[in-house]
């Protein structure tokens, strides 16, 4: 009754059961591994070994395609959650001293008095996205452009800290709370539109996304009819331009005048 | 004898209060995701009522059932006190306090990454780290079953393990090594990047790891029923078991088959080699074996059980088995889902089929049926046929017990039937909400109607079946006599040592891990350049 | 009703022979079903992807094959068609993708950032994208139509929004979009 005479191979019920098993393996394997792969001739393999490795899952690098030319540059940035995460206090203090001359337009607290976006407290990736894109020429804008030409990447991050440490204020012409309509709550799920908040920070912020409350209605207005006309081409792989283009003129109306209308005090604070 | 009653019944009790909760919140999600309601506004709360649910339907609640079983059959089929009891209750209380861990994250929303928690999605640390510890609690009983039975072994050498602790030690065998997938998951991927010690993970290689435990999880969860087929039904019928041998032959297979099939849940995903899919695509085809054999097995005792009540005719035997009795009823409901739900599996393992059906709510209609439908009927058939001894106390409300059994049933019916057909009409997964409007979709919405209906059957089935436990605890004391499993037609004397044994099958299933799993898993766990970023759910 | 004690060799061996015949019958059943599995993998019928290709999520943009000029419908100098697509937080790009019917087509397309899922409705086009790999599927369309194509995998809490769409137009229709070059989509349609 010991262990050694069950795993003998004098047992019969282990050698039964080996071989059964061993069977099994070695006839799949044949069939997976070459049978198969082989018998698939829109399948280009270099031989035997090269099938094999296939059907084992070796990875392979991609091979080299023609690319077809960029219409127009696009966005150089690579974004992470990790992007920016944990600003130092000389780099805020840096972009401090970078962002007086931001203040002329985006305001000396970060809270614009004109149409241009209120930056204070805004996440960081984004402004360092949106600072590289027109730095590269990713976003045009005759305004923005100048200034941001001769930006270093240190001093796009140092800025990007600055601003995302300011607190968020209440906007100079905040105006009654509108209710948000179904475009912004559900999204239109069938023309393939998310609800805003599920990027935009009000049930999750995906990287490099803004929160909108309180921001200006002519602005977001206008970035949306941008982003539908492809005439704003710096979202990674036209994953806004995806949203804007299927949304009709009233609900891009509607969802600009509904997140101009919010406290800005509303969104989660950055953890 | 059942002496540790208390420890027996603490598991059963913790386990049908938390399925009472989680069948609440699956009865909400059918229906605020069917037409009947409009749409969620905060579509978060439905990802996590659905982490929620699948965590306690998947890993807490048959896990408790499990464990609790196994005790009860340690000690009533060995005729044996429980050895370790104080580690049982340890066992216990990590595996509680490991799901309150995962739940308080997931109830405040930080951990809505569902059951299957797929990186590079990464929740709260602790959700990880409170399912880790449900699994090591378990693993503590793994360990007492092994230590038990070779306390008996000892003390009874040659003799043939009852059947019950046969399968009841295969089946804690194939949990622990099966459950060994999501540890390193979990240990390795996830819970470092949850807590921030690294910033990437490799998506593919988690899902393979996942993939190890997932299949053979729903095995370790029919292992309690099987046993129940075999050892309780037959007598709580009246008849015999026709077979032993065979018995031990289905808990053997699936212990040596039940877990190097992973990667068909993987048929799908770019980084696994097309070879490996079909080696596993065989093997899955063997799974089907050990059913198969029950199947025979169990309704030629079932015949033995009418025959000796005068049961006549090739198909007029059916009549004459004892309808009235909860237990028979039960095990013609859960081979009546077997048979739908096993045919769905066959046609989710072959790749050309699962191919239109995969991640489709077909795949969820099927295991609700097969796990939900076939196995959590017989959890409650165990439950009803266990009290009386747990208790000290008479059940006397049979009539209660058929109609939460047949509310089961036609309820799982209800509910899973409509759901298989909407996933072939190409229904995804995981959605808050659909748009029924849409033409294309419209067709969908009368059958997901129908499911709702299903759900709100099966939660007045389940509001009752707890109402028949409370009854027992409070029924009139009466001894139930020594709890007794079935009798084989022709009992063992003796048996051959590899069907008394687990050593020959726990070796060759570890090896074909190494032959099945071993090449996906090292491809992947050699490179760097297949790691990603994490992407933090609910970050703001 | 007792079994009797000398019926007790002749009904085991009548039990262990029925036993046995329904074991092989179950194991003729399983080597079937097998056997049917292997044989539409000979005959061309849709099979799992050959080749693991591996890539950068983050990174898709800036070069190689799911570049953003690359997404959509090409068709090779060997009038091979290629679609190229990706899937991310929550979307597809492009889309809509546009595709000619009656042609065999090669569907490449990966994920920018979580485990997505991609399914064309109505017909079994049915993969998973996991960021890091591609994922490649053989498809042909025998009628013009439109799908939708949704997300069948969670990626957190905007997946319910995540459906494309599909567009089969007829073979001649597409050759004359074709002529011009480029990558093909019907967004905006």
């Amino acid at each position: 009754m010991s262990a050694r005479e069950l795993f003998s191979l004098r047992n019969p019920h282990t050698r039964t059961a080996i071989s059964v098993t061993v069977f099994v393996f070695v006839l799949s394997a044949l069939i997976g591994f070459i049978l198969l792969p082989l018998a698939q001739p829109h399948l280009q393999f270099a031989g035997l070994w090269d099938a094999i490795c296939s059907a084992a899952g070796v990875p392979r690098g991609t091979s080299s395609v023609e690319n077809a030319p960029a219409a127009a540059p696009v966005s150089k940035v690579v974004l992470t959650s990790g992007t920016l995460a944990h600003p130092s206090q000389q780099s805020i203090g840096r972009g401090a001293t970078l962002a007086q001359r931001c203040a002329i337009c985006h305001g000396p607290t970060g809270i614009s008095r004109a149409d241009s976006p209120n930056l204070a407290g805004q996440y960081a990736a984004v402004i360092y996205k949106e600072l590289s894109d027109f730095r590269s020429g990713a976003r045009v804008n005759a305004v923005m452009t100048p200034f941001a030409t001769n930006l270093t990447d240190q001093e796009i991050a140092d800025l990007a800290a600055y601003y995302a440490y300011l607190p968020r204020l209440p906007a100079y012409h905040p105006e009654p709370q509108l209710k948000p309509t179904r475009i912004v709550v559900y999204g239109a799920p069938t023309r393939g539109i998310a609800p805003c908040g599920s990027c935009h920070g009000s049930l999750d912020n995906k990287t490099g996304s803004p929160w909108l409350e309180g921001q200006s209605a002519v602005y977001l207005k206008a970035q949306l009819e941008a982003f539908a006309s492809g005439q704003r081409r710096n979202d990674i792989s036209a994953q806004m331009r995806n949203v804007a283009r299927a949304m009709t003129p009233a609900e891009i109306e509607e969802a600009a005048a509904y997140y101009a209308s919010q406290p800005a005090e509303v969104v989660k604070a950055v953890e | 004898m059942l002496v540790n009653r208390r420890l027996i019944l603490a598991h059963f009790w913790l386990a049908f209060a938390v399925f009472g909760l989680a069948l609440l919140l699956g009865a909400w999600q059918m229906f605020v995701r069917s037409p009947l309601q409009t749409w969620l506004s905060n579509p978060e709360w439905y990802y996590r009522s659905l982490t929620a649910h699948g965590t306690v339907m998947g890993y807490v609640f048959p896990t408790l059932v499990a464990m609790g079983f196994g005790y009860a059959i340690s000690e009533a089929s060995l005729s044996q006190r429980l050895i370790g009891v104080r580690w049982a209750w340890t066992g216990y209380g990590l595996l509680a306090v490991g799901a309150v861990m995962a739940m308080v994250p997931v109830a405040l929303g930080r951990a809505s990454v569902l059951y299957t928690f797929y990186p590079p999605l990464i929740g709260n640390a602790f959700y990880y780290i409170g399912v880790v510890l449900v699994v090591v609690g378990s693993w503590i009983w793994v360990a007492l079953m092994s230590v038990n039975l070779y306390a008996w072994k000892r003390v009874n050498p040659g003799a043939p393990v009852p059947l019950a602790m046969f399968a009841n030690v295969a089946g804690s065998y194939l949990w622990a090594w099966t459950a060994v997938g999501a540890a390193l998951e979990l240990l390795l991927q996830i819970i470092p990047v949850a807590l921030g010690l690294k910033t990437t993970i490799d998506a593919g290689l988690a899902r393979v790891f996942f993939s190890w435990t997932l299949h053979a999880i729903v095995y370790f969860w029919l292992v309690p029923t099987y046993i129940a087929y075999y050892t309780i039904v037959p007598r709580a019928i009246g008849g015999r078991l026709y077979s032993d041998t065979m018995g031990r032959l289905a808990f053997i297979l699936f212990l040596v088959v039940a877990m190097p099939i992973g990667i068909h849940h993987t048929f799908a995903d770019p980084q696994v080699g097309a070879g490996f899919k079909f080696i596993h695509s065989a093997f899955t085809a063997l799974v089907a074996l050990p059913t198969l054999l029950t199947v025979f097995t169990i309704c030629a005792s079932v015949e033995i059980a009418s025959r000796l009540r005068g049961g006549r005719g090739a198909f007029g035997w059916v009549r004459a088995l004892p309808w009235d009795n909860p237990i028979m009823l039960a095990v013609a409901f859960s081979f009546v889902m077997l048979g739908f739900g096993g045919a769905g599996g066959l046609i989710n393992m072959s790749y050309q089929l699962d191919a239109t059906i995969h991640n489709t709510q077909w795949i969820t209609g099927h295991f609700h049926l097969i796990f939900g439908g076939a196995i959590v009927i017989m959890y409650f058939a165990i439950a009803y046929d266990l009290w009386p001894h747990l208790t000290g106390r008479a059940f006397t409300d049979f009539r209660l017990m058929r109609a939460q059994l047949w509310l089961w049933f036609i309820g799982m019916i209800v509910t899973t039937f409509p759901w298989h057909y909407v996933g072939i009409l190409g229904m995804p997964r995981r959605m808050a909400y659909y748009d029924f409007t849409n033409p294309a979709l419209a067709p969908e919405a009368i059958q997901v109607t129908i499911s709702v209906i299903g759900a709100v059957i099966l939660v007045i089935s389940g509001a009752l079946f707890l109402t028949v436990l409370i009854r027992g605890q409070r029924a009139p004391l009466a001894d139930a006599g020594p709890y007794r499993f079935s009798i084989a037609l022709h009992p063992p004397t003796t048996v051959p040592m590899a069907l008394n044994s687990h050593g020959l099958w726990f070796a060759l299933m570890v090896a074909l891990t190494i032959t099945n799993y071993g090449f996906p898993i090292l491809n992947l766990a050699v490179r760097s350049d297949t790691s990603v970023p994490a992407v933090y759910v609910g970050a703001q | 009703m007792s079994l009797q004690a000398d019926d007790h060799h002749g009904g085991a061996e009548i039990a262990a022979r029925t036993e046995r015949r329904w074991a092989m019958i179950s194991v003729v059943i399983i080597v079937v079903l097998t056997l049917l599995a292997v044989l539409a993998g000979l005959h061309q019928v849709t099979m799992p992807q050959a080749r693991v290709e591996t890539t950068d999520p983050a990174r898709l943009h800036l070069a190689g094959e799911f570049v953003e000029s690359n997404l959509g419908t090409e068709v090779g100098a060997d009038g091979a068609v290629t679609v190229r697509a990706i899937g991310q937080q929550y979307s597809f790009t492009p889309a809509c993708i546009l595709v000619p019917a009656d042609t065999p087509i090669t569907l490449r397309a990966t994920s920018a950032d979580v485990v997505h899922g991609i399914l064309i409705q109505g017909t079994n086009v049915n993969t998973m994208l996991v960021p890091g790999y591609i994922s490649e599927q053989f498809m042909r369309f025998s009628a013009t139509g439109e799908h939708l194509m949704p997300c069948q995998e969670f990626c957190s809490f905007g997946h319910e929004g995540m459906w494309g769409k599909v567009k089969v137009i007829d073979k001649a229709a597409f050759a004359a979009r074709a002529k011009a070059g480029g990558r093909l989509s019907c967004v905006g349609e």
